[in-house]
């Protein structure tokens, strides 16, 4: 009977994998301003995002890494991207947000200066990232061409890497 | 899982509950080897670890056992005397029994281990032959001879089957009978608890039923430990006494249940995070009290919210109850530990353990093992003496350790006891000094607890040579640095021939903790109460300064000084008051004084991690939600004393330096900073139109709370200010009080304007320290020229 069982669960399972790998044509992808970029960062990627609130600083640790803040019990890291992007440092305004995002386990704030819009950009729009930011290293994935702009698309594993 | 990974577990988690017991057992084997009571138990343990091997196919391990199971078999009938010799051999083996377990756990297959030396031996014993007799290559013979028939018929799991002996063959009908046992068992029942009454039951059943079973009933009856408490009894007695008291029909059975520490867990963070909410509440609590002072239905919500916290309190103590274990699963090890040691350094040594049913959670119990192992082993090698020397000071030859736990408050204190040479303070120095781990100055001033504190520092060693117990000066460098990670706390007391008394202070539970609330500047800090000894307040004058480092004088002692901000780089912006408050730490033998700003008060917090991106941050052990939902930093109080020694200079905060560093050069106009703070819009512009012909830059704040927002980001450093008085929010002379609580703008100048003119604004205005006052409405040159006053404007900057 488990035999069976597998069968049914393997077929259910490629199921799903042809509908992702047809989704897929399409990327999702919310956009947000920082200093004079635009850029964007696939949906899913996002648990949420929230209007600014206090924080705590923590000592010993980079710039860019603000503190940590309370979100429903959790204790998240808060990072501001302007300071990590080596832009200086802007008072919050009213535009101002906090893009939570995860990657399996890992969960952080990052502090940007305006949301833009959500996006939905076909793959074949989207270029490699330039020769001299490619590899391991960067934070880039890719560009995407949108009618008159373009978007930088980050790698969320490498912003919630740690690099200090 | 398959079906046989399960079954696996269980006989890995059963085996293992039994070894604990079972060194225990051997050791007090070795005093009363006639104890036939002791000798069952020791001997079903083997047959029940057989038994369930040879099912699951153990190859290794059933050999093993089984001859293991024919000594102990010969000795319980009385054909084997269980010597000091013999019983060297039946740990040894029981050693083996046990990595081949841990193999197993492992790798889920028990080869990697040779078993037929120690076999060999066994089969010597169990031949009865003197195992001195018998030169070392017979063993090795015998050995060889086991192996190839091991090789021969290894998938056979009772080689030696054929030529059943007598004692095998009752071995085999005890083996039945025992089975037919644990069948019953299923149906029959006595309360774990009334040991007597199933002892007396147990003698009529004596009467009806065959010799054999015999054994077992008597086993229940007497314990080698009656202080241990009943509910520790573990399952092996349990089966007996049920077997042996067939009246009472099956209601005990499920008396516990085994439960994945991963739910525990999972409830533990449940009860955290409700114990938040708790907290919450209370504060949420006070604040309605506060602004409906005498409603009535505060009294009712008092009411919800005390029980609410009280539930939550209990809630958490059982909770924190479920993941208890008592001590005695650590102690239990010693008695054989003792017993290998004193053999080993022609040491007679006995240990007394006191407190076992003490009871500790999990993880801590997991910790103290190994510190527990090395304090044990040093108190054998260098506390206890030789007999010979023993007798020449006139103690008696058997030195004694006594082992003991026990309740204080809110931690566990395990206290290790021996009547050895004690610990000599001058020595301990000396030899400090030789390997370089204290200078000559420190020794001078060292008092005699700071000396014996010296046997943890890494490297310290007083044994002449490194031997095969301790003298490498590892050991008690692990139990400081263990005891410490679980914010433990050790005491040392000794006295030179008399004896050394070692305390080990623990805290309950590591999950919810109470913790001292401390602020600096504006941030706030917990340490954990369990590392604070006092807190003291002292004045300016207090501190001293030693080769670079701040002290202070507590009563008898020299207490080094750190300020908590120099540590966790807190910005200095406010002045600190005439007074600090200095919060003692203890940690293991060592203390430190951490100068704070203000003390908050005492909280229970629970402990959340940082996570992934921010762990390892260096003096921080976590962080915790306080009542209003912010965050505060967990203090590791352990890393806390590794940075203090780094910071040099820790003084109180020295205003002068701050002040001059405002005052910059100025090279044109626009370098000259105004803040004009005003409620009224159209203020402001005429302000701002008759400065702006000056070229200064000017800032605008809408009421005194931006305004303070604004000097504290830092962005301009500001010459002077435009104050109203009138503002919503934040009014003018309590922005002025604000403003001068902070060193690096104590002096500058503020300048009210405003359309209040009666004297005792006025003066209001002077107390709160502003330096000029201008009454509205007033000219734009005037105002100008004052401005131009109080910023010490060059005349070559004016166009």
């Amino acid at each position: 009977m488990s035999d069976k069982l597998k069968q049914i669960i393997s077929k259910q399972n490629q199921k799903v994998d042809e509908k992702v790998s047809r989704a897929d044509e399409i990327v999702q992808l919310v956009g947000f301003v920082i200093g004079e970029e635009e850029y964007a960062v696939p949906i899913l990627s996002i648990q949420e995002i929230i209007k600014p609130f206090p924080w705590t600083r923590v000592p010993q640790v980079p710039k860019y890494v603000v503190g940590v803040f309370n979100m429903r019990g959790s204790v998240i890291p808060l990072i501001d991207l302007r300071l990590k992007f080596g832009l200086n440092t802007k008072k919050h305004n009213e535009e101002t947000r906090f893009i939570v995002m995860r990657n399996g386990d890992d969960i952080a704030g990052f502090v940007i200066d305006r949301l833009t819009m959500a996006l939905r950009i076909k793959r074949s729009d989207i270029g490699p990232a330039p020769d001299t930011a490619s590899g391991d290293e960067t934070a880039i994935d890719g560009v995407g061409k949108q009618a008159d702009r373009i978007i930088t698309i980050l790698k969320v594993n490498k912003l919630l890497e740690r690099d200090f | 899982m398959d079906e046989f990974q399960e079954i696996l577990q269980d006989f890995l988690v059963e085996s293992f509950e039994l070894i604990e017991q079972l060194d225990q057992d051997l050791v007090e084997l070795e005093n009363n080897p006639e104890d036939l009571e002791l000798l069952n138990r020791i001997f079903r343990v083997a047959h029940t670890v057989k038994g369930a091997s040879s099912f699951l196919n153990f190859d290794v391990l059933t050999h093993l056992t089984h001859h293991m199971e024919d000594v102990l078999n010969k000795a319980r009938h009385g054909d084997l005397l269980i010597t000091p010799d013999i019983m060297d051999v039946i740990l040894e083996s029981i050693d083996l029994m046990k990595s081949l377990l841990h193999i197993i756990r492992d790798t889920s297959s028990d080869g990697g281990i040779d078993v037929a030396d120690c076999v060999a031996r066994l089969d010597v014993c169990s031949s009865g032959g003197s195992l001195s007799a018998v030169s070392t290559q017979d063993v090795s013979m015998a050995a060889d001879e086991i192996m190839e028939v091991e090789t021969v018929e290894e998938p056979i799991v009772e080689p030696d089957y054929e030529n059943l002996s007598e004692a095998e063959v009752e071995a085999e009908i005890e083996r039945l009978l025992k089975q037919r046992q644990i069948e019953d068992k299923a149906k029959r029942d006595a309360k774990g608890s009334q040991k007597t009454e199933a002892a007396s039951s147990s003698e009529s059943v004596q009467n009806e039923q065959p010799k054999p079973v015999a054994n077992a009933p008597v086993v229940a009856a007497a314990k080698p430990k009656p202080a241990l408490s009943k509910k520790d009894e573990d399952d092996d007695d349990g089966d007996d006494v049920r077997a042996a008291a067939p009246a009472k029909k099956a209601q005990a059975v499920e008396q516990t249940i085994r439960v994945d520490v991963k739910r525990l867990d999972h409830l533990m963070n449940l009860i955290g995070e409700l114990v938040l909410a708790k907290n919450r509440l209370i504060k949420i609590n006070d604040d309605v009290e506060e602004r409906y002072e005498g409603e009535e239905f505060l009294e009712e919500l008092n009411q919800v919210v005390s029980i609410v916290s009280l539930v939550t309190t209990d809630l958490q103590i059982a909770v924190m109850k479920t993941r208890m274990l008592p001590i005695g699963k650590v102690f239990n090890k010693f008695p054989r530990m003792i017993r290998d040691l004193s053999r080993e350094l022609n040491k007679k040594i006995e240990l007394e353990i006191y407190g076992e049913e003490t009871e500790l959670d999990k993880s801590i119990v997991e910790e103290v093992g190994d510190p527990l192992v090395h304090i044990i082993r040093n108190s054998c090698d260098h506390g206890i003496e030789i007999p010979e020397v023993r007798m020449k000071k006139g103690k008696s030859e058997t030195g004694t350790i006594k082992l003991k736990a026990y309740n204080e408050g809110n931690q566990i204190v395990i206290q290790i006891d021996d009547d050895g040479k004690g610990l000599d303070p001058e020595l301990l120095k000396t030899k400090s000094l030789e390997k370089g781990i204290i200078t000559e100055k420190e020794a001078e001033n060292m008092s005699d607890k700071e000396a014996f504190g010296l046997i943890f520092k890494p490297g310290f060693s007083t044994a002449a040579a490194v031997t095969n117990v301790s003298g490498r000066g590892v050991g008690m460098d692990v139990v400081r640095t263990n005891i410490e990670k679980l914010n433990g706390m050790i005491d040392i007391e000794s006295q030179v021939d008399v004896g050394t008394s070692m305390k080990l202070k623990i805290p309950l539970t590591l999950a919810i903790i109470q913790a001292l609330l401390v602020g600096v500047q504006e941030e706030y800090y917990a340490i954990p109460l369990a590392s604070v000894l006092e807190t003291v307040r002292i004045s300016k004058d207090e501190v001293y300064t030693v080769e670079g480092r701040s002290v202070m004088r507590l009563r008898e002692e020299v207490l080094a000084l750190v300020h908590i901000g120099d540590i966790f780089e807190v910005e200095r912006i406010m002045d600190s008051s005439e007074y600090a408050y200095v919060v003692v730490l203890g940690l293991g033998t060592s203390k430190l004084g951490l100068i704070v700003d203000t003390l908050v008060g005492q909280e229970e917090i629970v402990i959340k991690s940082l996570g992934e991106f921010l762990k390892g941050i260096e003096g921080i052990a976590g962080a915790t939600i306080r009542g209003d939902g912010g965050v505060t930093l967990i203090v590791d109080v352990v890393a806390l004393m590794d940075i203090a020694k780094r910071v040099k200079k820790s003084a109180i905060a020295d205003s002068s330096s701050d002040a001059a560093l405002a005052k910059r050069e100025k090279t044109k106009a626009s370098d000259y900073a105004v803040m004009i703070v005003d409620d009224s819009k159209t203020d402001r512009v005429i302000m701002r139109k008759a400065l702006e012909p000056l070229g200064i830059t000017l800032v605008e704040a809408g009421d005194g709370q931006e305004a303070l927002n604004i000097l504290k980001q830092g962005e301009h450093s500001f010459d002077a200010m435009l104050v109203d008085i009138e503002m919503p929010r934040m009014d003018g002379y309590t922005l002025a009080t604000e403003i001068k609580k902070y060193n690096r703008y104590k002096n500058l100048p503020l300048i009210a304007v405003t359309s209040r003119t009666s004297k005792s604004d006025r003066m209001r205005g002077v107390e709160s320290g502003m330096v000029e006052y201008i009454t509205k409405p007033y000219s734009a040159d005037y105002l100008a020229s004052v401005v131009q006053r109080n910023v010490n404007f060059k005349s070559e900057f004016l166009r």
